[in-house]
């Protein structure tokens, strides 16, 4: 049984806009992304999820109940974070999160003991007890978070949990939400139109467009089989003591020759000019990589995952089965864990 | 992806303390419906918010209770001083069960506390965007519409009866004979308490309808104000200038008149308005009550069915 179900689901609002259009996916627990440009239809599936709105037409399930007839007892086991602002600005974040902890059915005396509990596992302490309006955005959203999971939910809907947040806010707030989806257990579903955002804290992708499903797919089964680890290479040079550099070996070289040595190891590498680009199966060859470069003498510059943009895949590969997918390799933004020191060169960019 | 922070680290530490499942009961929706239905009355009076939020309801109740007070104290006084009590309670009192009603009204006790404390419910919902996170929880769109207007409604109904109250205490315990004062004041409690709730639940429901349409807490307050007051007006220009169908039919659009004619009704009464005019019968203004009450709850209740969230 899966945890969300959805058969031909179509939503038209009045006006003859199509939100959904005959969607039929198959949700499992975990974290799963939900991904689509602005107007794809993730806040309407997320809404007819609720119960917030009806369908057209279609049906769908939440723990293998129906929306339509059974809204209330699915909530109750369902914490939703909107897109949109829904915080009253002279209450406290204690008063509106533990008014909504008694709206979800939780006696009076747990809904103050899980307020407190989950504002400070979302980050908020002696704030708690301010009025609203004078937060930050990020505190906001913390606070829009902690409202969705005071009644300890078995499914988290989140509508683009980061919206509005800088960089630094962005991180913090996915992390929580890996935190919470990973080591609390809790099913989640993240809608987001950002994929680079996406796929750091989800295990399984729904990619929806203009309604219609274009792929449902774990998300490890084609990073890793198509991802690619890019090992730069740098020119060898000598530097004398008058501090004239000799060139003892080009980089593009060294690159030839580390090629040679990890294709005889039984790696799939090509040169591609500084680089070295291996392909990726279910084993990371990290260390053979290591070893080999130090064993060359050669200076590693970086190394670095490379990907096909997940969009590339979406559009490529609609069969839905994550192995296969064509396009150019392309660099997606966050680095590999065993690489060097960041970067925060542009991907692709030499360094002098 | 980037990897998580480890249970143990610095910043882990700090969040593992917190997050814990819970197993305890799951009271579900009946009772997600009483929690709304007391914070509806409570955040009516300002309580659980801040000191602003209790200014007007607080003043205003206050104001209700002072004609209740001074007619309790000149009872005392002409007690104390040896004169005719009956003259203070008796049937030339202006400060009767049957004449509270009036009494709040003409000072629009009952109006001005709706104007001011209706926003802050469906509007302020609406206002900040609270409803999605009310619709996405226990409760469905018309339980928490309900909850909401018959919080509103005991809060009005406290307003009105809070005062019925201090006169009948004041009343019976002040009165030589307690035992037969309370005998004779028992009767005017049904009256007083079907009254009540008229008030309350038409007062409250056409309030509550237009803040429900007017999420702008400025233009709900001067529409309930126009509600309560422009209805009354025509009604006494129209029935001052004659008798008409169009006149008699006028009457029942105002809520304070039908509210007094009701009034009347319950207690067996000639309210102390001039209906020198009018030829409808009482019933009909009951009928009109009903309607009144029947017809906000029903525009509430569809407003939220349908509205966006």
């Amino acid at each position: 049984m899966p945890l969300i179900s959805a058969r031909a689901l179509t939503k038209r609002y009045p006006g003859g806009v199509t939100a959904l259009d005959g969607l039929t996916v198959d949700i499992d627990r975990g974290i799963v992304g939900l991904v689509g440009s602005n107007g794809a239809g993730k806040s309407t599936l997320i809404k007819i999820l609720l119960g917030l709105i009806d369908a057209t037409a279609g049906e769908a399930t939440v723990f293998d109940l129906d929306v339509r007839t059974r809204g209330t007892d699915i909530r109750q086991f369902v914490g939703y974070m909107p897109e949109h602002d829904c915080l009253p600005p002279d209450a406290s974040a204690t008063d509106v999160v533990a008014h909504l902890a008694l709206m979800s059915g939780l006696p009076r005396t747990a809904a103050r003991e899980r307020t407190a509990e989950v504002l400070r596992h979302v980050g908020l302490y002696e704030e708690r007890y301010r009025a609203i309006g004078g937060y930050s955005t990020g505190m906001k959203q913390r606070v829009k978070l902690a409202q969705a999971l005071v009644h300890d939910p078995r499914l988290l809907l989140l509508d683009e949990p980061t919206n509005g947040l800088d960089p630094a806010g962005r991180d913090e707030m996915l992390e929580l939400i890996h935190r919470t989806g990973t080591e609390f257990g809790i099913a989640t579903i993240v809608a987001s139109h950002l994929l680079g955002e996406i796929e750091r804290v989800c295990t399984f992708l729904v990619a929806i467009e203009g309604g219609r499903l274009l792929r449902a797919a774990p998300l490890g089964s084609f990073t890793e089989q198509t991802g690619f680890l890019a090992v730069e290479i740098g020119d060898r040079v000598k530097v004398d003591d008058a501090g004239k550099a000799e060139l003892l070996l080009p980089a593009e070289r060294g690159a030839a020759a580390l090629a040679e040595r990890l294709a005889a190891d039984g790696l799939t590498a090509s040169v591609d000019g500084r680089a070295v680009v291996i392909t990726m199966s279910d084993a990371r060859p990290y260390d053979l990589v290591r070893d080999t470069v130090a064993d060359l003498g050669l200076p590693l510059v970086r190394m670095e995952q490379r990907r096909h943009r997940l969009e590339d895949l979406f559009r490529d590969a609609p069969d839905g089965d994550g192995a296969s997918a064509a396009g150019p390799p392309a660099v997606s933004p966050p680095p590999a864990p065993t690489a060097p020191p960041a970067s925060s060169d542009p991907p692709g960019a030499s360094p002098s | 992806m980037t990897s998580p922070v480890t249970a143990g680290s610095a910043t882990g530490s700090i969040y593992d303390l917190g997050y814990r499942g819970y197993e305890g009961p799951r009271l579900g929706r009946a009772f997600a419906i009483r929690s709304l239905f007391t914070h509806s009355l409570r955040s009516t009076y300002g309580l659980g918010r801040t000191t602003r939020a209790k200014l007007a309801p607080w003043f205003l109740l206050v104001f209700a209770v002072l004609p209740a007070i001074s007619i309790i104290a000149a009872l005392v006084l002409v007690g104390r001083f040896g004169g005719q009590i009956s003259d203070i309670i008796g049937a030339n009192s202006p400060i009767r069960y049957d004449t509270m009603f009036s009494v709040l009204s003409g000072a629009a006790i009952i109006a001005l506390f709706c104007a001011a404390q209706a926003p802050e419910l469906f509007g302020r919902d609406q206002r900040f965007g609270i409803l999605s996170l009310y619709f996405a929880r226990a409760l469905r769109r018309t339980d928490y519409t309900l909850a909401r207007m018959l919080g509103f409604a005991m809060a009005v109904l406290i307003l009105y009866l809070l005062p019925q109250l201090v006169l009948f205490l004041g009343r019976v315990l002040l009165a030589t004979d307690v035992v037969a004062a309370f005998q004779r004041d028992v009767p005017s409690i049904p009256p007083v308490i079907a009254e009540g709730i008229l008030v309350a639940l038409l007062y409250g429901g056409l309030s509550m309808v237009v803040s429900a349409y007017t999420p702008r807490r400025a233009y709900a307050v001067a529409g309930i104000i126009a509600l309560f007051t422009i209805p009354g007006i025509i009604t006494g220009i129209v029935t001052g200038l004659g008798s008409s169908t169009a006149g008699d039919l006028l009457t029942l659009i105002s809520p304070g008149f039908i509210l007094e004619r009701t009034n009347a009704l319950l207690f067996g009464v000639a309210g102390d308005f001039d209906t020198t005019f009018v030829s409808l019968p009482d019933w009909a203004y009951f009928a009109a009550v009903i309607v009144g009450i029947v017809g906000s709850f029903g525009i509430c209740i569809r407003r939220f069915q349908t509205i966006n969230v």
